[in-house]
C-alpha cells in the first residue's frame, strides 16, 4: 500500500496513461485487444439501435395521438398576449422613440408597421378570405366548409385602420407628433373573449406617465373594438389565412411629447394583472417624439 | 502448504518506486534516526558515578535552589500534550477531500462562467451563480457534518482523561517532601511505594520486594520485580530502571531520576508515535481514483461539444460557457453527501456495537484490511493472571480460565487436590477488598500480586468463602517470599481443634519445592518420591512450561505433635521448623488468558482471509503458548525451530517455506534487514513477534504495508501508539488503553473486545459494497442530467431540463434513495471472501461508470426526452417543430412566437411552458430512479432473490421520493420560487414503460452475470 500512497508524479502519470492507451505486452488499445472493442462496439451499436428505436415508436405513438387541428391542452394560454407596432424595446419594455427631424430615424418606425401590415392589405385579403363574415357575432363553425377541407376566415383589411392605416398619410404620423401604434391580441385556438355577444372586445389605452403630454387618443377603427366574428380562432390547419384583428389608436403629443402608455384589451375573459407576464391582456410602452 | 497462497498479498511492480526512493530518503533517514533504540547508559554506572553525573546525593538529594535551576532548565515533568491539530484545521480538512476539490474547481467555473456572462452584459438567468453558491453550500455543510461526527467521537475519547495532578515523595536537602509530580527534575531523589504511579524514569538505588507493572510499556502482564542490580544493557530490559508512568505494584524503593518529561522513554514513545504520519484511508484514495474518473469524463466530454458548439458556429465566448456548463453538469452535487451519510450510518452501527469511529472514512478500512498485527496483552488476552493448569495425582488438570466461568471445570473429588487447595488457599497473603460482595469473584480488586491475586480468585471460585477458611486454620507464622529462597512458608493450626498438629504449607519455584520434598501425595496416599515421581513431575514441569505458563509447586507437612506442641514459638528468621522431607501436593500454572471470544473472532477473521499477526513486548513463549490457545498459530503448524527438532537436523538446513508458523523475537528482528523480514512475512502466514519494542512494531507494520496490504494494528499500551498511527488503522482499547494510544487510534473498542473487529471488518466490507451501489445509483442520473443541455446546444431545442431543477434532483429527491443503499444486506457471505486487493477491486471500476452513464443513464435520458416531447407535443409544439427554435423560443423581446397550431405565446407562456418541460423532465428522471434503486440493491443476484421489499428504508425512500416529487410539483408557488409546475398526470406514467425497461434489461444483465461467469457478458457488464 505504501507506494500507492504516494503522490505519483506528472510524468508517471503520463507514463501510466501511455500505457493505458497502448499496452503492448497484452496488445490492449485503450484497455482492450481491438477484438473486445469490435465486439463491445457491435453491442453499444446494437444497444442505441434498440433504445433509438423505442423512442421512435414513442414519438411516433404519440404524433398518432394529436389531434391536427387543436393542441390536446392550453395550460399555459389561459389569456392571450396583447403587443403593440412598432416593437422596439428600449432596456426593458417597449419603447418608440423617434426624432422627426431625422427621416432615418421615424422612417425606421414607418418601415416596420408597413411590414406588420403586409399580410392586412386590402387586395390580399379580399383574394384570400372571401367570406362575407356577420359582424357582432362568434364566427362558430362546426364544418369544414371552405375549400380545401378548411374554414373560412373573416378579413381584417389595412383601410379599416383609418387615419392610420398608411394609406391617407404612408408616415403613419412619424413625421409629425401624431405616431400611430398598432396593437395586436395574440391567438389562441377556440378562444373566446366574452361569454356573451353583447360586451365586444375593445383597446383602452390609459396614460401611466406624463398625462400632460398626451392631447388626444384615437381609436381605430371606431369603437376600438375587436370584432366578435375574428373569433374562435381554429388553427392554423383549419384557417390557414387567419388574421388577427387589430386596432391602431393614434396619440397626439405635446408638451414634452414623451409618455408611458399601457393599452388594454378590455374583455370579460381577458385577464390583465398577471405579475408574471406583463404581456397578458395589456401592454405597456414608452412613446418619445423628439424634434 | 495448501492454504499457502490464501495469504499471498498484493504484491507490487518492483521498478516503479525505484525512482521515489531517492526523493524519500532524507524523509526516511529522519524517521530512521526516530527508530534508534533508546541509548542511554545511566543504569550501568555506578551509583558514585550517577551521583556525580545529575550533581546530587543518594542520601540527602538534591538541594532545592539547583533543583529549581534544573527545572527552568529542562521544564517540568509532564509529557507535552500531542501537538492537538488545531480546530480550524480538523475543519478545514474536511473541506479539502478528493470530491470536496472537484466541487470547489465546479464552484470556481460556475462563477467564471457568470463573471463571463456578466462582462458580456447580458445576465439572462442566474443559475450560474445559484449553482456555485449551492456547490460551496454543499461542500460546507458536508463539512459541517463531518466535523461534528469527528468532534463527537473526539469527546469520547476524551472524557477517559484523568486530570488528578500525581503527587510524588521526593527527598530534597535531606528532607521528605510531597510535591507535585511535574516538579521533579533530574537528580532528584525519590521514593515510591505499591499504588504509586512512577513519577519520572528513575534508577533505583535501593527496594524492598518493588515491582512495577510496565504492561502498558512492554506488554507483560506480570509485575516485575525491580532491584537496585543491572541485569541487561538495554534499559528497557534491566531491572534498575522504573518507567515513567508505569505502576508500583508492591514493596517500596528509592530511585533517583534519569529523565523527566519528554525524555523519558514514555516521551520519546510519544514524540515518535506524533512524528509518524497519518496514512491515506484506502477510501479516500478509491474516492480520488473515482474524482480522476469523473474529471477525465467530464473534460473529454466538455471539450468534445466545445468543438462541435464551435463547429456549429456558436461564438467563441458562448462555446466556452458551454464547456463550463458541461463540466460542471458532469460534478455528481449529492455524492458527497450521500457517501458523508453513508459512512455515518455505519459509524453509528458500529458505535451500537461499542466501535467508535474517529474518522469517517476509517468505517470502510477495516473491510479491506488483509492483516491485523494484534498486540497480544489486553487484547488478546485478559490482562489478569489466571489459573490455567494443575498437575497432582500425575495428571495435568486444566482449570477454567473464561472470563465469566462458563467453561469446563477439572474432577475435584480426589483427596490430593483437597490438600492442593488447603496448601495455595492458605499459603497466600492476597486478600480480597472490602465491600465487594456483588461483584463476580473474577472482577473483584485483590490486595496482592499477580499469581498471589490468580491463586485467591481461583481457590475462592473452586472452594469458596476463602476468608472464612483462613480463620479457621490460624496462622501461627509467615514467612514471605524472597528472591533468594524462592519459596513462601507459613504454619496454621488445623481446623479440627482435636487434632494439635501444625501444618505447614509451602509454595515456591517448583523445582527449589521438589528439592525440599521426600514424599508426593498420589490420590491422598502418601507415597515416597522416587526417581519414577521425578521424572513425572518434570514431564508435567515442562509441559506447563512449554505452554508460557508460570508454574508454581506447593507442598505441606503436618508438623510432629511432640517437637512442635500449641504454643510453640516460630521464628521466621531462624526459621526454626523443618523446611525439607515435606510432602509434594502438586503444581499450579498460571497463565494471563485468551478472552473468551478472540479463538472464535481469529477463526473468523481467518475464514475472511484476514492474517493475524501477533506483535507483543512479551516473552516468546508466552507469546507463542498465547497465539496457538487463540489460533494465530493454527494446530499442526510447526516452526522452522519445530521442524528441525522434529527430524533431528540443524535449524540452517530446514528449508524455510514449510514451516507455516514462526515466531521472531525482538533480538532476532534487531538483526534482519527490512528484506529479510519481508521474506519472512511472505513466506510464514502465522506470524508472531515478541520482545518487539515500539519502533519495532512500527517496523512489522510497514513492511506488511510494503507487500501490498492494508494492515490494521490493535493495541492499548503507549508501546502501541506509533505503530496505530502508521497502521492504516489503528483499533485501541477504550477501558485498558492508554490515552496515548487512543489519541493515536482511528477506531476505539469501548468493550475492549477483539471480536468487535471482526463485526467492524464485516461492516466495512458491506459499507464498500453498498457505497458501489450508491455511486452507481447516483453517477446514473448524470446523464439525463447531462444530455438535455447536450442537445440544447446542439439541436437547439428550448432547454429541456434546469440547472435548479438538477440541484432538486442531486441534493433533495434522491438522496434519501441512494442512503437507503448503505441499509442493504449484504448478497453473499462476505466474510467468507478474502479481503479485496486493492489494485483491482476499486469502488468505481470502469465497468460500472460505463453500464451506468451509457446504458442506464441513456436509457433514463430517452425515458427524459419521450416525456419532453410528449408534453411540449401536447401543449402545441410538435418535436421537430421545436428544433432550432431556441433563439426565438428565448428572445424576451418576442410575444407573438407561433407553436405548431398557429396560436401565439407571449415569452412568459413559453417561458412557463419550459418550466413544465423542466417538471416533465424531472418525473422522468425521478421515475427512472425508482426503477434505478430497485435494480442497484444486487449487483450479481436477481432482485427477488434479494428480496424485493426486504430493505425498508428503501422502500421508504421511494415513497418519500415519489411524495417529495409530488411536492414540488403541485405546490402552489412552485412555479415562480423553484421552476417546477403543476403537471398533468399521465406525463407521469410516460417514462414507467422505460422503467420497466431498465429494470427487465439488468435483471438479464444479471442473469448472465450469474450464469456465465468469467465470460465476455461478466466482464464487460459486471461492476
Amino acid at each position: 500500500m505504501a507506494t500507492m500512497k504516494e503522490k505519483r508524479s506528472c510524468g508517471q502519470r503520463c507514463e501510466d496513461f501511455g500505457r493505458f492507451v497502448w499496452n503492448s505486452d497484452e496488445g490492449k488499445f485503450m484497455g482492450r485487444t481491438p477484438e473486445k472493442w469490435v465486439y463491445i462496439s457491435l453491442y453499444y451499436v446494437a444497444f442505441y439501435v434498440v433504445i433509438a428505436g423505442l423512442f421512435s415508436l414513442a414519438i411516433w405513438t404519440l404524433m398518432y395521438t394529436l389531434d391536427p387541428y387543436a393542441p390536446d391542452y392550453q395550460d399555459r394560454l389561459n389569456s392571450p398576449g396583447v403587443m403593440v407596432w412598432p416593437n422596439t424595446y428600449g432596456e426593458e419594455i417597449v419603447e418608440i422613440n423617434y426624432n422627426t427631424s431625422d427621416k432615418a430615424s421615424w422612417m425606421k418606425m414607418t418601415n416596420i408597421l408597413n411590414e406588420f401590415l403586409e399580410p392586412y392589405n386590402d387586395t390580399k385579403q379580399l383574394e384570400c378570405n372571401k367570406y362575407n363574415c356577420t359582424k357582432g357575432k362568434y364566427f362558430i363553425q362546426d364544418t369544414f366548409s371552405a375549400p380545401h377541407h378548411t374554414k373560412w376566415a373573416c378579413p381584417f383589411m389595412q383601410s379599416m385602420l383609418g387615419a392610420c392605416s398608411g394609406f391617407d398619410d404612408p408616415t403613419f404620423g412619424y413625421n409629425c407628433s401624431m405616431p400611430c401604434v398598432v396593437i395586436k391580441m395574440n391567438r389562441i385556438i377556440n378562444f373566446l373573449p366574452t361569454n356573451n355577444t353583447d360586451h365586444v372586445p375593445y383597446v383602452n389605452c390609459t396614460v401611466l406617465e406624463g398625462q400632460n403630454n398626451v392631447d388626444k387618443i384615437e381609436y381605430f377603427p371606431e369603437c376600438a373594438a375587436m370584432d366578435l366574428s375574428y373569433f374562435p380562432y381554429y388553427g392554423k390547419l383549419a384557417q390557414p389565412t387567419y388574421v388577427n384583428p387589430l386596432v391602431a389608436v393614434r396619440f397626439r403629443l405635446v408638451g414634452e411629447k414623451q409618455a408611458k402608455i399601457q393599452c388594454r384589451v378590455v374583455s370579460k375573459k381577458i385577464s390583465y394583472e398577471n405579475f408574471y407576464d406583463p404581456y397578458e391582456g395589456k401592454v405597456i410602452f414608452q412613446l418619445k417624439a423628439v424634434k | 502448504m495448501t492454504k499457502k497462497d490464501t495469504y499471498d498479498m498484493f504484491e507490487m511492480d518492483g521498478d516503479m518506486d525505484k525512482k521515489k526512493k531517492k526523493k524519500k530518503m532524507n524523509k526516511k533517514e529522519k524517521l530512521e534516526g526516530m527508530k534508534k533504540e533508546m541509548d542511554i547508559d545511566d543504569h550501568e554506572i555506578t551509583i558514585e558515578e550517577l551521583e556525580l553525573r545529575y550533581n546530587t546525593s543518594v542520601t540527602k538529594g538534591l538541594t532545592s535552589t539547583f533543583a529549581a535551576q534544573v527545572l527552568e532548565r529542562d521544564g517540568p515533568n509532564e509529557l507535552k500534550p500531542p501537538k492537538g491539530t488545531p480546530e480550524y484545521v480538523k475543519f478545514a480538512r474536511q473541506l479539502a477531500g478528493g470530491l470536496q476539490c472537484l466541487m470547489w474547481v465546479a464552484a470556481c467555473i460556475c462563477f467564471i462562467a457568470f463573471g463571463i456572462e456578466l462582462a458580456r452584459g447580458n445576465v439572462t438567468s442566474f443559475d450560474n451563480l445559484y449553482l456555485a453558491i449551492t456547490l460551496i453550500a454543499v461542500v460546507v455543510v458536508t463539512g459541517c457534518f463531518g466535523y461534528y461526527q469527528e468532534f463527537k467521537s473526539t469527546n469520547i475519547i476524551a472524557s477517559f482523561k484523568n486530570l488528578v495532578p500525581q503527587q510524588a515523595i521526593v527527598i530534597r536537602d535531606g528532607q521528605k517532601n510531597q510535591i507535585n509530580a511535574c516538579q521533579l527534575v533530574v537528580g532528584d531523589l525519590v521514593e515510591i511505594k505499591g499504588g504509586d504511579g512512577v513519577p519520572a524514569d528513575i534508577r533505583i538505588i535501593t527496594s524492598q520486594a518493588c515491582k512495577v507493572d510496565n504492561s502498558s510499556l512492554t506488554g507483560e502482564s506480570e509485575p516485575q520485580s525491580r532491584n537496585p542490580e543491572c541485569t541487561h544493557e538495554n534499559p528497557l530490559e534491566t531491572k534498575n530502571i522504573a518507567f515513567f508512568s508505569t505502576t508500583c505494584m508492591e514493596g517500596v524503593a528509592t530511585g533517583m531520576i534519569i529523565s523527566t518529561g519528554d525524555r523519558t522513554i514514555i516521551g520519546r514513545i510519544a514524540t515518535l508515535a506524533s512524528g509518524v504520519g497519518n496514512e491515506k484511508t484506502p477510501i479516500a484514495i478509491e474516492i480520488e481514483h473515482f474524482v480522476d474518473i469523473i474529471a477525465g469524463l467530464a473534460i473529454f466530454f466538455g471539450f468534445t461539444f466545445f468543438v462541435v458548439a464551435m463547429f456549429i458556429g456558436y461564438a467563441f465566448l458562448e462555446a466556452m460557457i458551454f464547456f463550463m456548463a458541461i463540466v460542471v453538469a458532469y460534478v455528481p452535487e449529492g455524492l458527497l453527501a450521500t457517501v458523508t451519510v453513508c459512512l455515518s450510518l455505519t459509524a453509528k452501527r458500529l458505535a451500537r456495537k461499542n466501535c467508535v469511529v474517529k474518522n469517517l472514512e476509517a468505517v470502510e478500512t477495516l473491510g479491506s484490511t488483509s492483516v491485523i498485527c494484534s498486540d497480544k496483552t489486553g487484547t488478546l488476552t485478559q490482562n489478569r493472571m489466571t489459573v490455567a493448569h494443575l498437575w497432582f495425582d500425575n495428571h495435568i488438570h486444566a482449570a477454567d480460565t473464561t472470563e465469566d466461568q462458563s467453561g469446563q471445570s477439572f474432577d475435584q473429588s480426589s483427596e490430593t487436590w483437597r490438600s492442593l487447595a488447603r496448601v495455595a488457599t492458605l499459603c497466600n497473603r492476597a486478600t480480597f477488598r472490602p465491600d465487594q460482595e456483588g461483584v463476580p469473584i473474577p472482577k473483584r480488586l485483590v490486595v496482592g500480586d499477580a499469581s498471589e491475586t490468580a491463586l485467591l480468585k481461583f481457590t475462592e471460585l473452586t472452594v469458596g468463602n476463602i476468608m472464612d477458611y483462613r480463620n479457621r486454620f490460624k496462622k501461627a507464622v509467615e514467612v514471605p517470599f524472597n528472591s533468594t529462597n524462592k519459596f513462601q512458608v507459613s504454619i496454621h493450626e488445623l481446623e479440627d481443634p482435636l487434632d494439635l498438629r501444625y501444618l505447614l504449607v509451602m509454595k515456591g519455584a517448583p523445582e527449589r519445592i521438589l528439592e525440599r520434598c521426600s514424599t508426593i501425595l498420589i490420590k491422598g496416599q502418601e507415597l515416597p518420591l522416587d526417581e519414577q515421581w521425578s521424572e513425572a513431575f518434570q514431564t508435567a514441569y515442562m509441559d506447563l512450561g512449554g505452554l508460557g505458563e508460570r508454574v508454581l509447586g506447593f507442598c505441606h507437612l503436618y508438623l510432629n505433635e511432640k517437637e512442635f506442641p500449641r504454643g510453640s514459638q516460630f521464628d521466621p528468621d531462624e526459621m526454626n521448623f523443618p523446611t525439607s522431607g515435606l510432602c509434594f501436593a502438586g503444581l499450579i500454572s498460571m497463565i494471563d488468558p485468551p478472552r473468551a471470544t478472540v479463538p472464535d473472532a481469529v477463526m473468523k477473521c481467518r475464514t475472511a482471509g484476514i492474517r493475524v499477526v501477533m506483535v507483543t513486548g512479551d516473552h516468546p513463549i508466552t507469546a507463542r503458548a498465547i497465539a496457538a490457545n487463540v489460533g494465530i498459530i493454527s494446530e499442526g503448524s510447526e516452526t522452522v525451530e519445530d521442524i528441525a527438532e522434529r527430524k533431528r537436523i540443524p535449524v540452517e538446513q530446514v528449508n524455510k517455506r514449510d514451516a507455516r508458523a514462526c515466531v521472531i523475537s525482538g533480538g532476532q528482528l534487531k538483526d534482519m534487514s527490512s528484506d529479510e523480514l519481508d521474506d519472512a512475512l511472505r513466506n510464514h502466514p502465522e506470524m508472531v513477534f515478541a520482545r518487539t519494542s515500539p519502533q519495532q512494531k512500527l517496523i512489522i507494520v510497514e513492511s506488511c504495508q510494503r507487500l501490498g496490504s492494508i494492515v490494521a494494528v490493535t493495541g492499548d499500551g503507549v508501546n502501541d501508539s506509533p505503530a496505530l498511527k502508521k497502521a492504516d488503522i489503528g483499533i485501541a482499547m477504550g477501558i485498558a488503553g492508554s490515552d496515548a494510544a487512543k489519541n493515536a487510534a482511528d477506531m476505539i473498542l469501548l468493550d475492549d473486545n477483539f471480536a468487535s473487529i471482526v463485526t467492524g471488518v464485516e461492516q466495512g466490507r458491506l459499507i464498500f459494497d453498498n457505497l458501489k451501489k450508491s455511486i452507481a445509483y447516483t453517477l446514473t442520473k448524470n446523464i439525463p442530467e447531462l444530455t438535455p443541455y447536450l442537445i440544447y446546444i446542439t439541436c437547439s431545442v428550448p432547454l429541456p431540463l434546469g440547472c435548479i431543477t438538477i440541484l432538486f434532483i442531486e441534493l433533495a429527491t434522491d438522496i434519501y434513495p441512494s442512503v437507503s443503499l448503505a441499509y442493504e444486506k449484504a448478497e453473499s457471505d462476505i466474510m467468507h471472501l478474502k479481503p479485496r486487493n486493492p489494485r483491482i477491486h476499486r469502488l468505481v471500476n470502469e465497468a460500472l461508470a460505463v453500464y451506468s452513464y451509457f446504458q442506464i443513464g441513456a436509457i433514463q435520458s430517452f425515458a427524459g426526452f419521450t416525456d419532453y416531447f410528449a408534453a411540449m407535443a401536447q401543449e402545441g409544439w410538435y418535436p421537430l417543430y421545436c428544433i432550432g427554435l431556441r433563439s426565438q423560443w428565448e428572445d424576451v423581446h418576442l410575444q407573438d412566437l407561433q407553436d405548431s397550431y398557429g396560436q401565439e405565446w407571449t415569452f412568459s407562456q413559453r417561458l412557463y411552458q419550459q418550466y413544465t418541460c423542466y417538471t416533465v423532465f424531472f418525473v422522468s428522471i425521478e421515475i427512472c430512479q425508482i426503477s434505478d434503486v430497485l435494480i442497484r440493491k444486487t449487483r450479481r443476484l436477481s432482485v427477488f432473490q434479494q428480496g424485493l421489499f426486504r430493505n425498508k428504508v428503501l422502500v421508504s425512500a421511494i415513497v418519500f421520493q415519489l411524495l417529495l416529487g409530488n411536492l414540488l410539483c403541485y405546490c402552489p408557488g412552485m412555479p415562480n420560487i423553484f421552476n417546477f409546475m403543476p403537471i398533468r398526470v399521465q406525463w407521469w406514467f410516460i417514462p414507467v414503460p422505460y422503467g420497466i425497461l431498465i429494470f427487465v434489461y439488468d435483471e438479464i444483465r444479471k442473469l448472465g452475470v450469474r450464469r456465465y461467469p468469467g465470460s465476455w457478458w461478466d466482464q464487460e457488464l459486471y461492476y
